[in-house]
């Protein structure tokens, strides 16, 4: 499904991160892996040290702490937001949505839409999607984009597929109406076949935690995990990336008009860096422009890389410049999205920490 | 067929690949080889399995064959 949006931009981004890092090699010994195989995983895949949340600390945390941080430094106003997007798969409840319990907490106003929405890896470019449909209302003038994910608790700490990458992060994503055209081309699809390549068994209502949720068991591979543990198939993941994303991206180019050597920076959702270099090859485009050093330097926390790596990578020159950037996502849904549209001359793109 | 075996010995680090023997005989075997295998099938022979599909066939012959009977 296309999209084209005009007179919307993005006026800033801010990721906070947590304070904790944890090495690869810390973790190691809990692997079913000889050291060798374990420094050669780490060798391929790009892991080095990634950014975990103190115990107790949630995704609503890292979105309370960001937001409080822009309003004290004069960069967003409470009373400004018209729209509060929550994307996550880490809420603090079924029932409230977070999003509702940040309005509460800083007593936004009644007039401000407040909406969760349960993505994973495409939930930037869904959730700048959903932004930009409420800003084609004239009610509506600025949206908050919330990209939170603190999934690493859900991760078993003997599973060397998902542990060593696992990340957590949040997001804010500023998108607001301007004069300008700025045409956003934007594309997404789902393929629910797929739905639980990425999965959390236990923990909803179809199969809630219990002792008997809680046994870790040992899968082909050897990675040990519970039912309450995050499991992902590594290899249809693989397959799903490499055959999807590249058509994807080739019919942006079609539907924007962009030829791929003008494209500035490829900002792509980073499960591994080997995924990235492949689809980097795959495309034709140089490894250099497409940033693969987010898993190594904090961690894949599913939404929020694509806003890390902007931050991260381009920081305050996105704050003087404007620069032509083409972003995807992929994985959990399955779903894949991707969006080529000019950001810059931001207000803040920076990272915190908490 | 020289040219796959010699980029699966690669992987699975042998200089002399038995091929009929299977994945799962050699040592090197396990989720990152599997993986690299699936990555040489999708960027050099434009073809896709999964890791299952790979470690199921009797020989590494077998599927070498399947590998070039798509192309």
């Amino acid at each position: 499904m296309d999209f084209l949006f005009k007179h919307k931009r993005i006026s800033g981004i801010l990721t906070v991160l947590p304070q904790k890092a944890v090495k690869f090699e810390d973790e190691m010994a809990n692997y079913n892996f000889s050291p060798a195989k374990s420094m050669k995983l780490k060798l391929a895949m790009g892991y080095n040290e990634h950014r975990i949340a103190a115990p107790g600390q949630t995704s609503y945390d890292f979105c309370q702490f960001g937001l409080q941080y822009l309003f004290d430094n004069n960069l967003l106003k409470p009373e400004e937001i018209d729209a509060l997007l929550f994307v996550s798969q880490s809420p603090d409840y079924f029932m409230p949505p977070t999003s509702n319990l940040l309005h509460g907490h800083f007593g936004l106003r009644q007039d401000c839409l407040c909406m969760d929405i349960n993505q994973g890896c495409a939930g930037f470019e869904l959730g700048m999607i959903q932004a930009c449909m409420m800003l084609d209302q004239h009610a509506v003038n600025k949206v908050v984009l919330l990209n939170a994910d603190v999934l690493s608790p859900k991760v078993s700490p003997r599973d060397r597929n998902s542990k060593p990458l696992i990340g957590d992060a949040a997001a804010i994503t500023v998108v607001e109406q301007c004069e300008a055209e700025n045409p956003i081309y934007a594309n997404i699809k789902m393929d629910g076949t797929g739905a639980l390549v990425l999965n959390i068994p236990a923990g909803g209502f179809r199969l809630p935690c219990s002792p008997e949720t809680a046994v870790m068991e040992e899968d082909a591979a050897g990675n040990f995990r519970s039912k309450d543990n995050l499991v992902m198939q590594g290899d249809d993941v693989f397959n799903f990336v490499q055959r999807e994303v590249p058509p994807m991206i080739e019919h942006l180019y079609e539907q924007s008009g962009v030829d791929r050597n003008d494209v500035d920076w490829y900002m792509f959702h980073q499960p591994n860096k080997f995924m990235l270099n492949k689809l980097a090859d795959k495309l034709g485009v140089p490894r250099e422009k497409m940033p693969a050093n987010i898993v190594e330097n904090f961690g894949n926390a599913s939404g929020v890389t694509v806003p890390t790596s902007i931050s991260f990578n381009l920081g305050d020159q996105l704050c003087n410049d404007e620069m032509l950037l083409c972003m995807a996502g992929f994985g959990v849904g399955l779903t894949w999205s991707s969006i080529m549209m000019k950001v810059g001359n931001l207000m803040f793109n920076q990272i915190i920490e908490l | 067929m020289e040219e796959l075996v010699s980029k699966l010995s690669e992987i699975l680090e042998v200089d002399n690949l038995d091929v009929t023997k299977k994945f799962t005989d050699y040592e090197e075997w396990d989720s990152l080889a599997g993986l690299s295998i699936l990555a040489l099938l999708d960027s050099d022979y434009n073809t896709t399995m999964s890791g299952k599909e790979v470690a199921a066939f009797d020989s590494i012959e077998a599927f070498c064959k399947e590998v070039l009977s798509r192309q």
